[in-house]
């Protein structure tokens, strides 16, 4: 049966309509995607200038979100702020994914002592509090963007080493598996092949929640004076720095704390509709 | 120049207005409580150097002599006190029928213990250095007199026993060894709890042998974040918040509830320069940042004008502070000339360490400075990683590449010599004493010596102008500004005297419903 | 399932082995001298080396993480450098302050996160359900300690409902609770709505509503049991969260607890707070959960593990 194109697209909207939080996520991640790509054409000021004579103006016609304590655009820098905030999901998740994904692939597929010692591990990071654990981290590496980054990836590798290692067990009973063992096919080509392939799905609804607990982590991480150094305009630094002005300046500290709520709840909800899509018994 | 300080109306008024509530009979006991931007350090008076610290411990003890509310110095533990002939030897009179708080009496034995342990290198006390330069022995000629035997002849001998390191603390608890904890001395109120994330609490001391204090307690408090600062004075959660950080200022002053205390203070604002680090050894790269710094956009911006900008290392409330001096004018085109001078044209980088609290002004330095090529790497550090830092010898701050460090000082008293001494002496060299940059100035040396020993107050600041010239002219600091000192009140609370520097005496306040 | 107990059981000691390790090691790799803290900035080379015998920190590595096991296992985790008092007695009086909030803020967040995920799954798909996983996926979003100082300047500063800082009376718990509250109240909801929407399709529900019982006592009667579930589960996987948070919450609103006491170590280089406060941070957070598990079963006794 031959479907035409309006059908075509019609059957899309509706797929779409029926998916509220993967449409709205996508939206609002995608909104954030937009200010990092245009924020060089839409800011209205260099995010770096200093203009101490112009400090801490409230929002007005040149300045759309006023100024900081150094007479900065808070308007430009949010834009560009938009780029180092998706650098730092991208960051913080690929290490976590990158270093948790094998360790759980190995842990199920191996087990034994390996597993044992694999998974002890990922107990012992697991029992610390994140936040303690990036303090600690943190302290002992200096605060840079980039430490924080490992600060926050390394709580967050236990999650995914369990992930895997629960995903890999169930999957290695499953019959297409055993069957390729069966028929001569090696371990890690087996690992790689098959599970990893059916595992993506879950890790993939993950990877989306953890890019949420990244952005709000580094925001408490730069209240705690361990997160970007300035004058980076990281939107966790502004807030931080911002929160000195409350209740003089408010829009310092209010918009960079708006546009940390945007993504992360962005990338929440756009997680929710991810799960609802590949995960069909939730 | 005379040294009387400015003081702002309403601590006037309110210094009247104490001591017409003290004469009011039956007086509401009240507990006050003051809350302060960082937490005290000790309760060992000897075993700090921070002016917070010393908030909390100064209604608790008291020095041989102390300062009134006009800044004068006056009799204390001792009635009176003389120098010799030589200015070599001082001797003290003791008051008769004092007792500490652990009903230890006051006597020579005490005096004399409480400062030996300052010359102890083994007590290892953090602010004994500043009576060891000085101090030669101490002994008791009789049961209530004192003598102190000076290394050579020390104008400011007086105003240093008027400082912290100057309470006297009983020698039972100093044996003790508990006085680090809990402190115990002579002081109108006593010690009863330190909490260490909570409070200090103190009692009206009722055996104290002055005038007895109106307030019941005390409650010292702190937050690390200024805009709590501020909600607690407005709530009145807080009688007394110090320091109120400027943003916050305009509110209190609108805000009837609140009274704003405002003063010219002492602590100087500066960023030292490593002169052994290229090119900072050369003069002119030193006056090139000196001419880059917009000081009025600092003083504008990050104080919101509370703060004066600096001509000189020393703050207008010092009696030798020279108010013609102008050296160094915003000018970005003579800056660029000294940087071509020193040789590298086009700027160069270095690396600034910083506290958190002062992490603005090397933000905004990096900003400045950019404009003449220099690109500066802002190290914000904790406490305790900036102290090792800072303070490190030359080698290690080469193989740690720090060129400069952001800090501030306040000698804490009108001793000019201790705004000198410990910051540009070439005996002053970190790790032993705050010439953080390895400054060496055989001129300037033996200037600081001869005012030290200088005991005419005129000829002393004739002295001080001279070695004010020599500082700015070599460049060992950049010199940013001296704080104007903030802290808000609530409105029925009176008789609060603040010291230039931030150092607020409660002791005395009176506070009505 | 007594065997996979015992097994977790005995894995205790091993994870609080690795743990301590873990934090002896990254305690020594800190930054900064505590001698030279400790002795202050004017301090000479010898007052700094003095401190450092003084406070044992002169020994080989393996020594002092000998002793300091041996010393733990006593439940003595050495002498604050700051205050001079023991760390046991520092956490003591800390940990009370940390977990009364906590448990105020789980109340909060049952309290509130359980009618609201089972009117979500009453009315699955219609506006209530939607405003509740709105303000719950908000709830999830907001940075703590922006929330936190909005608050106090709102409600204790501008209306002057509410205390603004330290302990004292149930007023005082309110912002703080809320500060912390909101993630595990959002999590509970969301939980609470999905496990009842499950509930709500079984059979036996159907069955139940077919014989003509009312809507309400059947939501009453099989809802309790399953709401536990939930709550107990968030309980178990966000504690350390709401452990974390505690350090911002705490410095915020200068509530007596083992968050505050932590940061301000941190910041002065107090070894052995840093220490004591990391791990009974760790064995609360190892504790509960093996707790809440052992709940769930109890519980829920479709639920296996292995």
């Amino acid at each position: 049966m031959q479907a035409t194109t309006g059908e075509k697209i019609a059957f899309r909207l509706r797929w779409l309509r029926r998916r509220p939080s993967l449409v709205l996520g996508a939206v609002l991640v995608g909104f954030i995607v937009l200010m990092a790509i245009l924020a060089p054409w839409l800011a209205p000021a260099d995010p770096y200038q200093q203009n101490l004579m112009q400090a801490l103006l409230p929002p007005s016609a040149d300045h759309w979100m006023g100024t900081d304590a150094f007479g900065r655009d808070v308007f430009s820098r949010i834009l560009y702020g938009a780029r180092l905030s998706l650098l730092e999901v991208a960051l913080g998740v690929g290490i976590a994914v990158m270093t948790g994904v094998p360790l759980g692939l190995v842990a199920g597929t191996i087990g034994g002592r390996t597993d044992h010692v694999i998974m002890w591990l990922m107990d012992v990071l697991f029992a610390f509090p994140g936040i303690v654990l990036a303090i600690l981290i943190v302290s002992i590496l200096g605060p840079t963007l980039i430490n924080m980054l490992i600060a926050i990836a390394i709580f967050s590798i236990p999650i995914y080493a369990r992930l895997t290692r629960n995903l890999t067990l169930g999957l290695k009973q499953l019959e297409y598996v055993q069957a390729a063992r069966a028929l001569g096919a090696g371990r890690l080509r087996i690992m790689f092949d098959h599970i990893l392939r059916n595992a993506l799905g879950p890790i993939i609804v993950q990877a989306t929640l953890t890019a949420g607990t990244v952005v709000l982590t580094a925001a408490s991480l730069s209240f705690l004076g361990l997160g970007a150094q300035p004058p980076t305009p990281e939107w966790g630094a502004m807030m931080s720095d911002g929160r000195n002005f409350l209740g003089v300046a408010l829009w310092v500290s209010f918009f960079p704390g708006l546009a940390v709520t945007i993504s992360v709840l962005g990338f929440n909800i756009l997680g929710d509709g991810l799960r609802d899509l590949l995960d069909p018994r939730s | 120049m005379t040294n009387r300080p400015i003081f702002s109306k309403s601590i006037r008024t309110a210094l009247m207005a104490s001591s017409v509530a003290l004469l009011a009979l039956g007086a509401q006991a009240e507990t006050l409580t003051v809350m302060q931007s960082e937490a005290p350090r000790s309760m060992d008076p000897a075993d700090q150097t921070a002016t917070f610290t010393q908030v909390v411990l100064a209604p608790m003890y008291e020095g041989l002599v102390g300062r009134n509310s006009d800044l004068a110095i006056v009799p204390l533990l001792a009635t009176e006190w003389a120098p010799d002939d030589t200015g070599l030897v001082w001797t003290f009179q003791l008051r008769d029928g004092v007792t500490f708080h652990d009903g230890t009496p006051l006597d020579a034995a005490a005096v004399v213990a409480s400062f030996e342990r300052l010359l102890d290198p083994a007590r290892g006390l953090a602010a004994a250095g500043r009576v060891a330069a000085v101090l030669e022995s101490v002994e008791a000629v009789d049961d209530m007199t004192v003598s102190f035997t000076l290394i050579q002849p020390y104008a400011g001998f007086i105003d240093l026993l008027a400082t912290a390191v100057g309470y006297i603390v009983s020698p039972t608890a100093d044996a003790a060894g508990t006085l680090g904890t809990n402190a115990v001395g002579t002081g109108p109120f006593s010690f009863v709890e330190w909490q260490s994330g909570e409070h200090v609490t103190q009692t009206a001391n009722p055996d104290y042998w002055g005038e007895m204090p109106t307030l019941e307690g005390l409650e010292f408090t702190w937050t690390s974040e200024p805009s709590v600062l501020s909600m607690a004075a407005q709530t009145g959660e807080a009688d007394v918040v110090n320091p109120l950080p400027p943003i916050f200022a305009q509110t209190v002053e609108a805000d009837p509830n609140l009274t704003l205390i405002d003063q010219p203070g002492s602590a100087m604002f500066w960023v030292s320069l490593n002169v052994l680090d290229e090119p900072l050894d050369h003069v002119a790269a030193r006056q090139a940042l000196n001419f880059a710094t917009d000081r009025d956009a600092l003083v504008s911006a990050l104080r919101r004008g509370y703060a004066v900008a600096a001509n000189s290392p020393l703050a207008p409330t010092n009696p030798a502070w020279d108010a013609s001096l102008d050296p160094y004018p915003y000018d970005l085109d003579r800056a660029r000339a000294l940087l071509a001078e020193a040789g590298v044209p086009d700027g160069f980088s270095m690396s600034v360490a910083v506290q958190e609290p002062e992490a603005p002004i090397a933000e905004a330095l990096q900003g400045m400075w950019s404009d003449i090529g220099v690109d500066l790497e802002v190290r914000r550090l904790e406490s305790g990683v900036w102290v090792e830092a800072a303070f490190n010898d030359p080698e290690a701050k080469a193989e740690d590449g720090l060129s400069a460090v952001i800090a501030s000082w306040s000698s804490g008293s009108f001793n000019s010599d201790l705004q000198f001494r410990p910051l540009y002496s070439t005996g002053a060299w970190a790790p032993g004493g705050a010439n953080l940059g390895f400054f060496t100035s055989e001129a300037l040396d033996a200037i600081i010596d001869e005012a030290a020993a200088e005991l005419d107050e005129d000829a002393r600041n004739a002295l001080y102008v001279e070695a004010q010239r020599i500082v700015n002219q070599e460049a060992p600091h950049v010199l940013l500004y001296s704080n104007r000192d903030l802290a808000a009140t609530s409105a029925n609370v009176e008789g609060i005297t603040m010291l230039p520097g931030g150092l607020i005496l409660v002791a005395n306040a009176t506070k009505s419903n | 399932m007594q065997a996979y107990f015992v097994k977790k059981l005995l894995m205790l000691p091993l994870i609080l082995l690795g743990v301590s390790f873990i934090v002896f090691v990254s305690i020594r790799a800190l930054p900064g001298d505590p001698a030279r803290l400790m002795a202050g900035p004017e301090a000479t080379q010898q007052a700094v080396d003095d401190m450092r015998v003084r406070l044992g920190l002169e020994q080989p590595l393996p020594i002092q993480y000998a002793g300091f096991l041996m010393d733990a296992v006593r439940g003595d985790f050495g002498t604050s450098i700051r205050s001079q008092k023991p760390v046991s007695e520092e956490l003591a009086s800390r940990f009370g302050a940390t977990m009364s909030l906590a448990a105020v803020a789980y109340f909060f967040a049952t309290l509130i996160g359980v009618p609201a995920g089972m009117a979500a799954a009453v009315w699955k798909g219609r506006a209530p359900d939607q405003i509740v996983m709105i303000v719950a996926i908000l709830g999830a979003s907001v940075a703590n300690f922006w929330l936190a100082l909005i608050m106090m300047d709102y409600f204790a500063v501008q209306k002057g409902w509410l205390p603004l800082l330290g302990m004292g009376g149930p007023a005082h718990y309110v912002l703080p609770s809320i500060t912390l509250g909101l993630l595990p109240m959002a999590l509970v909801a969301r939980m609470t709505r999905s496990s009842m929407i499950e509930t709500l399709e079984q059979d036996y529900i159907r069955t139940a509503r077919a014989k003509g019982l009312g809507a309400f006592r059947v939501y009453r009667r099989h809802a309790l049991r399953n709401a536990m579930i939930p709550i107990v589960t968030i309980i178990g996987l966000n504690f350390g969260g709401v452990v974390g948070s505690t350090v911002v919450t705490e410095t915020i609103f200068n509530w007596p607890g083992i968050g505050r006491l932590l940061v301000d170590a941190v910041r002065f280089r107090d070894y052995p707070i840093i220490q004591g406060v990391t791990l009974l941070a760790v064995v609360s957070v190892v504790v509960v959960n093996f707790l809440a598990d052992l709940l769930i079963s109890v519980l829920d006794p479709r639920v296996r593990f292995g």
